[in-house]
């Protein structure tokens, strides 16, 4: 049976009615009709379907939408701002880093997050944040050089 | 891919989740981060009626050091445990063992009472916990029963936990001066794999220098992971250096019980369960020359 349920997602709140073992990739995808989320492996392999949730990069094809109630979610589309793009979307955009896209919503939230808690990581910390995020363009060159360009 | 059909659940409390774990039996399945219980029913491994999310539930999430004792609520997340100054200052195995959990997203999501609960052979949490000498905490309605970590895990799966139980807490005693631990694991790659072999060493000397207390657990070459006794054996009553990290070694390894699989062969794994024990016994021993 349905159950409704209160997400916020990119700071707006949607009451929608959900089954117990929907997804959250899938609410927010099919639901709310936010398609920047990607579905890859659903397994949590390849980070195509990360979503910031309380600022935290997380696989949401493993979460269930029951459980993202309550939480602040964030997707790709809702870190571009009225100045426009968001400084990681330009850069991978300057640098060359987006081939196929499939990647390169979660490769953004997640350079996101990390540039937020720290603003000025190591090549090294950006390579361990972005482990989680597989690009199958096998683009991580240009990936790794466009987080580093927002970098101070 | 689809879920199968269940009930979802999210009560406010421990209490509460166990009222729920008793009435519905094996019926039900908890679910925390949920980076083991979704994949294995998205590959229809598992089917249950029920789940109850114990993820919103707050007395779970405490991360302490009380009197002699750190405690670890099962809600706690690996990435907490990676972030978290006591486990860096006290527990620098488990730590490491966090550290090398998955990839961050799943950090992000997994718990450390999942990580136990699942029982994975192969899991990254263990190792480090049976290396500190770790109890596990189990509420049931019935009560609240402890269990130290060395007897809980059963087989590949398998715990000694009840239906009606929920892992709420891991207990560690604070270590005293004069002990160091550490954990080293390998695979194939840095991220997102499967250990190949982990290893987590423990000792502690005496006010001689005499090694009077040691722990040396072993991952991925049993169907749990579990002690090596012998080496352990060889260690104490013994002053700390390489030749004798050397001999613990080759006695772990005999110890252990690897099986060919697609990872690698046995004699592979067996050989590397010698040369991690070495690594985690020179790198607990690094850290105690450090305190001084």
């Amino acid at each position: 049976m349905k159950k409704l349920i209160r997400l916020t997602v990119n700071d707006r709140e949607y009451d929608v009615a959900v089954l117990p073992n929907q997804t959250l990739v899938d609410v927010i995808r099919y639901e709310l009709g936010l398609t920047g989320a990607k579905k890859g492996c659903e397994m949590g392999d390849c980070g195509s379907c990360t979503v910031l949730m309380d600022g935290k990069p997380v696989n949401s094809c493993l979460v269930l939408a029951m459980q993202a109630a309550g939480r602040k979610i964030q997707t790709i589309e809702g870190i571009e701002t009225e100045n426009g793009l968001h400084p990681v979307q330009e850069a991978f955009v300057q640098k060359g880093a987006i081939q196929c896209g499939f990647c390169s919503s979660g490769m953004i939230l997640t350079a996101k997050s990390l540039l937020d808690k720290n603003p000025n990581p190591t090549e090294q910390d950006i390579r361990k944040s972005l482990s989680g995020n597989l690009c199958r363009c096998t683009g991580y060159q240009h990936i790794i050089e466009a987080v580093k360009s927002v970098t101070p | 891919m689809l879920l199968p059909k269940f009930d979802f659940h999210a009560p406010e409390t421990v209490n509460e989740a166990c009222q729920m774990l008793s009435e519905y039996g094996l019926k039900a399945k908890l679910i925390a981060g949920g980076t083991d219980l979704m994949v294995n029913m998205k590959k229809k491994i598992l089917a249950p009626e029920q789940i109850i999310s114990i993820s919103q539930i707050r007395e779970l999430d405490h991360l302490d050091v009380s009197g002699d004792r750190i405690l670890i609520g099962a809600g706690v997340t690996v990435a907490d445990l990676c972030e978290s100054k006591t486990i860096a200052g006290y527990l620098p195995a488990l730590g490491q063992g966090a550290n090398n959990l998955g990839t961050p997203l799943i950090r992000n999501l997994a718990t450390i009472g999942g990580n136990i609960g699942s029982a994975r052979p192969a899991a990254d949490l263990p190792p480090g916990l049976m290396a500190y000498g770790a109890e596990v905490v189990l509420q049931s309605k019935a009560g609240i029963r402890t269990l130290p970590l060395d007897n809980f895990f059963l087989g590949p799966g398998f715990t000694a936990l009840q239906p009606d139980e929920i892992l709420t807490e891991i207990r560690i005693l604070v270590p005293p001066a004069g002990s160091g631990a550490a954990y080293v694991n390998i695979g194939i790659r840095k991220a997102q794999d499967c250990n190949l072999v982990n290893v987590a060493s423990y000792f502690a000397l005496d006010s001689n220098g005499i090694i009077q207390n040691a722990r040396v657990v072993m991952g991925c070459v049993g169907p749990k992971p579990f002690r090596a006794v012998s080496a352990e054996k060889i260690l104490i009553g013994q002053k700390p250096d390489i030749q004798l990290f050397e001999k613990a070694g080759e006695a772990a390894s005999a110890d252990s019980q690897p099986i060919d699989d697609f990872r690698s062969c046995a004699t592979y794994k067996r050989s590397m369960v010698g040369v991690l024990t070495q690594r985690t016994l020179q790198q607990a021993w690094t850290r105690i020359k450090n305190q001084e």
